[in-house]
C-alpha cells in the first residue's frame, strides 16, 4: 500500500517518461481509493458528530477525494503539470500517449487516440447497460406477481432510481461516445480530435462518475426515483450524496466532451469538407454536443444545490426554510427534456447514414433532415415544464408548454419522412444494421404517438405518473435509441474490428429483443391505462396479467441482449473478415485501412462532393 | 416495368388504408376496454380525447408502417453481394411540403382540441363548489370537509356537484390522483394546490398516489365513493367528530 | 462461423448470463428476508377468530434486529414485520407499547379508525381516541389498491409514561407496556401493509419520517391474509 501511495504522489511531478508512463486504470483506482480515504479521514475529523460515520459532509469529501485521486492516478494532470514546469510534450511523448505500439494495454490507459477512446466508450456503454439491465431484471422479477415476494419494497425502491440513471448514462454515450469519437474525426478528414487529452479526460471522468453512481447500491441505494424530487431526496441516506456527486462529475465529463466535439468539427475539417458536404452523422453529433452543453449544467446546479442543502444547511429545496422543491423540478427538467434528444439525435443521425448506404441512395432531403435536428434541439429547450403539468407549479403555463411540446411532432415526423424516403425505391441491402433500423422505425412510431397523449394536459392529468409514461419512454429509449445504437454498432463494427458482427446471432438477438419490447412495454401501456402508478413495488390484482406479460417480455429482452453480447465477443475474436469497406460506403472512415492507422491519413483527402452519390464505381470499389 | 411499379404503389395505398382501419378500430376499442370507468366530467373528456387522438394518429402511423412494409416487399435487394446503385433521388419538394403541411395541420388540430379541453377543465362552472381539504402524508391520504368536523380516510363525494380539492402534504411530495375522475395534482409540503372536478356517476372509485414518496408509496391509496347528495349529508352527520 | 456453432454461442451466452443473473437473484432474495412469520393463533372456542401480539420499542435492543440491536440499536421498531392471518377471520390484536411519544403531525391519527366497533381497549379501558399529544406510535394498516373495499385500520398506541424500567428484553430495559387491544376482520387473501404514522424516525428536516420510518422491518411490515 505504501509503495503505491508513493507511486500515486510521484505521478504529480512527472519527469518525462518514467513512472507517468506506467499509469493505467489500476493505478487510478489505487490513487482514487487512497484519496477517498484521505477525504473520509478529513471529513471525520472536521465534521464528526459522534455516531454517524457516513454523514453527508463525510460522504461528499470521500467521493471528491475519489474523483481527484482517480484523475491523478490515471494521469489526467501529467501534461498540464509538465507544461507548468516548463517542459512541453515532445512529438515522441505525444505518440506514446496516443497509444502507439502499446497493444491492448492502451485501452486501459489515459490514451489520447480518438479511436482508442471510441473503443473505451463501447466498453463503458456495455458495462453500464449490464448494470442497468441486471437491475431491470430484478425490478421485473419483483413485479411478476402482486405483493412483495422477491425483494421487499425497501430494496425495490433502492433499485429503481439507479436503474433509471445508469441506463440514461448508458444511452447518452451509446452512440455519440463510441462513434462520435471513433468515426466522426475520420469522417471529416481529421487526424484526431481538436483536444485529444480532453477526449481521454472526458472518458475517464465518465468512468469515475459511473463508479460513484453504481457505488450508490453499496450504501442503501437511492430510494427516491430517478427524478430525485427535492422533498423526498432530503429524506434519503448517503445514496443521495453519491448520486449528487456522480452527476456533478458526469456534467464535467459531458461538458468537456461536447466542447471537444464542437471544436473538432468547426476547426479540423479537411479541405473541401464544407458544411453542406458534412456526413449527416457529423451534424447529428455536433447538434447533440451543443444541446448537451446547454442542458447538463442545469443538472449540475440542481445537484450542487442538493449537496449544499445536505451539507451546509442551505434550503434551496426545503419548504420550511423558504426553498421549494419546484426549483429542483425545474432545474431537473430543464436538463431532462433536452437530455432525451441528446440521447435520441445521435441514434437518428447514425440511422440516416446507415439508410443511405444500405439503400444505395442519397439521404433524402439532407438539408431538411439537418434542419429538423436543429429545430428539435431548439424546441427541446422550451418544453421542460410538460413534465410538471400536474405539479401544481404555474398552471397558467400549461397551455404554452403544451403548444411548444406538440410542435415537436413536426420535426419528429420529418425524421420518419427522411428515413422512409431514403429507403423508398432503394436497393435495400438487408444486413444486420438494416434489420435493427426497421425495428427502430416500428418502435419509434409507438413511442412518438404515445408522447402526443402525454403532451396534452387533460390527458396527462390521467396518464402522468403511471406505467403508461414508463412504457412510452421505454419505447423511445429501448425500442428506438437502443435499436439505433445496435444498428450503429453492427454498421461500424467492421471498421473497429476488421470483422462482421455475426449476422445469424445478430438477427436472433433482434427477434428476441424486438418481440420482448412489444410484450414488455406493450403490456405496460395497458397497466398504465388501467391505472397502475409508476415505481410501485407491489400492485393491485387488477394489473396482474399485464405485469406478468411484461416480465416475460423483459426476460426475452435479456436473452436477446445476452446473445448480442455473445455475438460481439465471438465476432471480435473470430468473425468473418470484412476488409476496409464492406458496405461500399463513401464516407471517409471507409476509405482508410482497417484498423485505421494512428492519425488516420497519410495524406489528408480533399473533398469535392458530399458522400451520398452512389454509382457503379461505388459497387466495385 | 412501369405497370409493376404502379401496381406496387397501389398495394402501398391499400396497406395504408387497411392499417389505418385497424388503427381506428384499436382506437375505439382499447381505451374503452382498459381505461378505468369514467366517473366525472373530466374523465369523460379524457376518454374522448384519448380516442380522438388515437384516431388522428392512426393514418400517420399507418402511413409510415405501410411505407416501411412497401420497402421491405418491393425495394429489398435480393441478389448476392453489393446492391447496385438505386435512383439517386435527393429531394422531392412536393412530398416534403405535403408531409410538413399534413403534420402541421394535425398538430394544430390536436393543439386546438387540447387547449379547448384544458379551458373546459379549468373553467369553474359552479359558484358553490364543495371544498375538500386533502392531506397527503407518508403513506396515507386524509380528507377533511371544511365547515364540518369530519376527517376521514375515505373520500365521500356527492353526485353532480363540483368539488374543489385543496391539496397539501405534511412531509414529501405526493401525487393526488382520482383514478376514475381523470384529474391529479401534486401534494406539496407548505403549499396548497387545487383541482376541480364534477363527479357524475354513482359508485366506488380509486384514489392513488402517483408521485414516488418513499418506503410504502406502492400502498398509498384510498377508496372513494360517489353518493347521492342525501346520502352524502347523512354520511357527514354520521361521522364521529375528531380532534 | 457456421450456424450450429452460432447457435452454440447463443445458447452459452443465454445460459451463462441467465445463470449468473438467477444466482444473483437468489442471493439477493435470500439476503432480504422477512422476519420469521408470526402466525395469528386461531381460537379453539370461537370459529373464525385468531389472536396475535406485537410490540413497539423505543430502540432495537430487545433483539429483533440481532444481538445488541443490530446495525441501528437506537432505531425505534415494531417487534415483527411479517404477520400471517387467516382469511375472513376476526383478528384480535394486542400491541404492547414500550415507547414514549408526543404530537402526531396529523390529529386524525389520535383516533381509532376501522376496528370492529370503532374502538380499542387501552389497558382495559375502551377508547375511541387518545388525548392530543399523548400518542406514541400508531398501528396503521392498509391494503393493496384496487381490491374493492380496502382494509383500513388505524389505532393510536399511547404514550408510555412509565418511569421505572422493570422489563428486560435482550439488552434493553423497558417500562411496563401500555397494552392496546382491538380487533378487525379480514377479507379474502391479500397482502396488507402496516406502519406507524407518528413521526418517530430521525430525519434531516426534522419531519421524523427518515431512518426507521423508511427502513423496512422497523416501523413497518406486512400482514398477509392467507
Ligand atoms: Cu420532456
Ligand atoms: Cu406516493
Ligand atoms: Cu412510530
Amino acid at each position: 500500500m505504501t509503495t503505491t501511495l508513493e507511486h500515486a504522489t510521484t505521478m504529480a511531478q512527472p519527469k518525462g517518461g518514467g513512472l507517468a508512463r506506467h499509469q493505467n486504470f489500476a493505478t487510478a483506482i489505487v490513487a482514487g481509493v487512497v484519496l477517498a480515504w484521505v477525504g473520509w479521514f478529513l471529513g471525520r475529523h472536521l465534521f464528526w458528530n459522534g455516531s454517524d460515520n457516513w454523514s453527508d459532509q463525510v460522504t461528499i469529501l470521500t467521493l471528491l477525494g475519489w474523483m481527484l485521486g482517480f484523475w491523478i492516478g490515471i494521469g489526467a494532470f501529467n501534461a498540464p503539470f509538465q507544461w507548468l514546469l516548463g517542459r512541453d510534450n515532445t512529438r515522441a511523448d505525444n505518440l506514446y500517449y496516443a497509444g502507439d505500439k502499446q497493444g491492448r494495454m492502451r485501452y486501459w490507459k489515459f490514451t489520447t487516440d480518438h479511436k482508442v477512446v471510441g473503443v473505451q466508450y463501447i466498453i463503458v456503454t456495455m458495462g453500464l447497460l449490464a448494470v442497468g439491465g441486471i437491475l431491470a431484471m430484478a425490478i421485473r422479477t419483483e413485479l411478476i406477481t402482486p405483493g412483495t415476494h422477491f425483494v421487499n419494497q425497501q430494496v425495490y425502491n433502492s433499485f429503481i432510481a439507479i436503474h433509471g440513471m445508469v441506463m440514461i448514462l448508458a444511452l447518452i454515450v451509446a452512440v455519440a461516445g463510441p462513434w462520435g469519437n471513433f468515426v466522426m474525426p475520420i469522417m471529416i478528414g481529421a487526424r484526431d480530435m481538436a483536444f485529444p487529452r480532453l477526449n481521454a479526460l472526458s472518458l475517464w471522468t465518465l468512468v469515475s462518475a459511473a463508479t460513484v453512481l453504481v457505488g450508490t447500491l453499496a450504501v442503501g441505494g437511492l430510494p427516491v426515483g430517478w427524478v430525485v424530487l427535492g422533498t423526498i431526496a432530503n429524506q434519503a441516506g448517503p445514496g443521495m450524496d453519491f448520486f449528487a456527486v456522480a452527476i456533478v462529475i458526469f456534467t464535467v465529463s459531458t461538458t468537456v466532451a461536447s466542447v471537444n466535439l464542437i471544436t473538432t468539427v468547426i476547426t479540423m475539417r479537411t479541405r473541401g469538407m464544407t458544411l453542406d458536404r458534412l456526413p449527416i452523422f457529423v451534424w447529428g453529433t455536433i447538434i447533440t454536443a451543443a444541446l448537451a452543453l446547454y442542458a447538463f449544467p442545469f443538472f449540475f446546479v440542481a445537484e450542487a444545490n442538493q449537496i449544499f442543502d445536505r451539507t451546509a444547511s442551505t434550503s434551496f429545496y426545503v419548504a420550511a426554510g423558504g426553498g421549494t422543491s419546484w426549483l429542483q423540478a425545474n432545474l431537473f427538467w430543464l436538463m431532462g427534456h433536452p437530455e432525451v434528444y441528446v440521447i435520441l439525435i445521435p441514434a437518428v443521425a447514425a440511422l440516416f447514414e446507415i439508410s443511405s448506404t444500405m439503400a444505395r441512395k442519397p439521404v433524402f432531403s439532407y438539408r431538411t433532415a439537418v434542419g429538423a435536428m436543429v429545430v428539435l434541439a431548439g424546441l427541446s429547450a422550451v418544453v421542460w415544464a410538460h413534465h410538471m403539468f400536474t405539479a401544481g407549479w404555474a398552471p397558467s403555463l400549461s397551455g404554452p408548454f403544451m403548444v411548444t411540446t406538440e410542435l415537436i411532432s413536426i420535426p419528429t415526423g420529418i425524421f420518419f419522412l427522411v428515413l422512409v424516403g431514403t429507403l423508398w425505391r432503394g436497393n435495400v441491402w438487408m444486413k444486420l444494421p438494416t434489420v435493427w433500423m426497421f425495428g427502430f422505425i416500428f418502435n419509434f412510431i409507438v413511442g412518438g404517438v404515445t408522447g402526443i397523449y402525454l403532451s396534452d394536459v387533460p390527458l396527462d392529468e390521467q396518464l402522468h405518473g403511471t406505467m403508461f409514461v414508463t412504457a412510452h419512454f421505454h419505447y423511445i429509449f429501448v425500442g428506438s435509441v437502443l435499436f439505433g445504437a445496435i444498428a450503429a454498432l453492427a454498421y461500424w463494427f467492421p471498421k473497429v474490428s476488421g470483422r462482421y458482427l455475426n449476422e445469424f446471432l445478430g438477427r436472433l438477438s433482434f427477434w428476441l429483443v424486438f418481440s420482448g419490447v412489444q410484450l414488455t412495454f406493450g403490456a405496460m401501456f395497458l397497466s398504465g391505462l388501467k391505472g397502475m402508478p409508476r415505481r410501485d413495488a407491489s400492485y393491485s390484482f387488477a394489473f396482474e396479467h399485464t405485469n406478468f406479460i411484461s416480465t416475460i417480455g423483459a426476460y426475452m429482452i435479456m436473452s436477446g441482449m445476452l446473445v448480442l453480447l455473445g455475438a460481439v465477443i465471438t465476432s471480435w475474436r473470430s468473425g468473418e473478415p470484412s476488409g476496409p469497406n464492406p458496405w461500399r460506403a463513401n464516407t471517409l472512415e471507409w476509405q482508410v485501412p482497417t484498423p485505421p492507422p494512428l492519425e488516420n491519413f497519410d495524406v489528408l483527402p480533399v473533398i469535392t462532393e458530399d458522400p451520398y452519390h452512389f454509382d457503379e464505381t461505388t459497387v466495385n470499389a | 416495368m412501369e405497370t409493376s411499379a404502379k401496381k406496387s404503389l397501389r398495394s402501398f395505398y391499400w396497406t395504408w388504408v387497411i392499417l389505418t382501419a385497424v388503427g381506428v378500430g384499436l382506437s375505439l376499442w382499447l381505451p374503452r376496454r382498459y381505461m378505468p370507468a369514467a366517473m366525472s366530467n373530466d374523465a369523460h373528456l379524457t376518454m374522448t380525447t384519448m380516442i380522438l387522438f388515437s384516431i388522428c394518429a392512426a393514418p400517420v402511423a399507418s402511413g409510415v408502417y405501410a411505407g416501411a412494409l412497401h420497402v421491405l416487399r418491393h425495394h429489398r435487394y435480393r441478389g448476392d453481394g453489393v446492391p447496385p446503385p438505386a435512383p439517386q433521388i435527393r429531394e422531392s419538394t412536393k412530398l416534403l411540403t405535403s408531409w410538413i403541411t399534413a403534420s402541421a395541420i394535425l398538430t394544430v388540430f390536436v393543439l386546438v382540441w387540447g387547449l379547448g379541453a384544458l379551458a373546459a377543465e379549468n373553467g369553474s362552472s359552479s359558484s358553490n363548489p364543495l371544498v375538500v381539504n386533502v392531506t397527503g402524508q407518508q403513506w396515507v391520504w386524509t380528507f377533511s370537509y371544511p365547515g364540518t368536523h369530519v376527517v376521514s380516510d375515505e373520500l365521500y363525494l356527492p353526485e353532480n356537484r363540483e368539488v374543489e380539492f385543496r391539496v397539501t402534504s405534511l412531509d414529501v411530495t405526493h401525487g393526488f390522483w382520482l383514478v376514475n375522475m381523470g384529474v391529479q395534482v401534486d401534494a406539496n409540503p407548505d403549499v396548497i394546490t387545487t383541482i376541480h372536478t364534477t363527479p357524475d356517476k354513482l359508485g366506488v372509485f380509486e384514489v392513488r398516489c402517483e408521485q414516488f414518496c418513499g418506503l410504502n408509496h406502492a400502498f398509498m391509496d384510498a377508496v372513494g365513493y360517489v353518493v347521492t347528495p342525501q346520502k352524502f349529508s347523512s354520511w357527514l352527520s354520521a361521522q364521529p367528530a375528531r380532534a | 462461423m457456421d450456424r450450429s456453432k452460432s447457435l452454440g454461442v447463443a445458447l452459452v451466452s443465454v445460459l451463462l448470463g441467465g445463470g449468473a443473473l438467477a444466482l444473483g437473484g437468489f442471493v439477493l432474495a435470500s439476503n432480504t428476508p422477512h422476519q420469521k412469520a408470526l402466525q395469528c393463533i386461531e381460537s379453539s372456542t370461537h370459529s373464525h377468530t385468531c389472536s396475535v401480539t406485537l410490540s413497539t420499542f423505543p430502540d432495537s435492543l430487545e433483539g429483533v434486529h440481532g444481538a445488541n440491536g443490530g446495525p441501528h440499536p437506537d432505531w425505534v421498531t415494531y417487534s415483527n414485520d411479517n404477520v400471517v392471518v387467516p382469511a375472513n377471520t376476526t383478528v384480535n390484536m394486542t400491541i404492547d407499547q414500550y415507547d414514549t411519544g408526543g404530537n402526531v403531525n396529523n390529529p386524525f391519527f389520535d383516533s381509532v379508525v376501522g376496528t370492529n366497533g370503532g374502538t380499542a381497549a387501552v389497558n382495559g379501558k375502551v377508547v375511541t381516541h387518545v388525548a392530543l399529544g399523548d400518542t406514541g406510535h400508531t398501528f396503521t394498516l392498509r391494503g393493496i389498491p384496487g381490491n374493492g373495499k380496502t382494509l383500513f385500520v388505524s389505532v393510536p398506541l399511547p404514550y408510555n409514561f412509565g418511569t421505572k424500567f422493570p422489563v428486560r428484553l435482550g439488552t434493553g430495559t423497558y417500562p411496563k407496556p401500555v397494552v392496546v387491544k382491538f380487533s378487525f376482520t379480514t377479507g379474502g387473501p391479500a397482502v396488507y401493509e402496516f406502519n406507524c404514522e407518528f413521526p418517530c424516525g430521525g430525519s434531516r428536516e426534522g419531519n421524523g419520517f427518515g431512518e426507521a420510518m423508511q427502513a423496512f422491518g422497523y416501523m413497518s411490515g406486512t400482514i398477509t391474509v392467507k
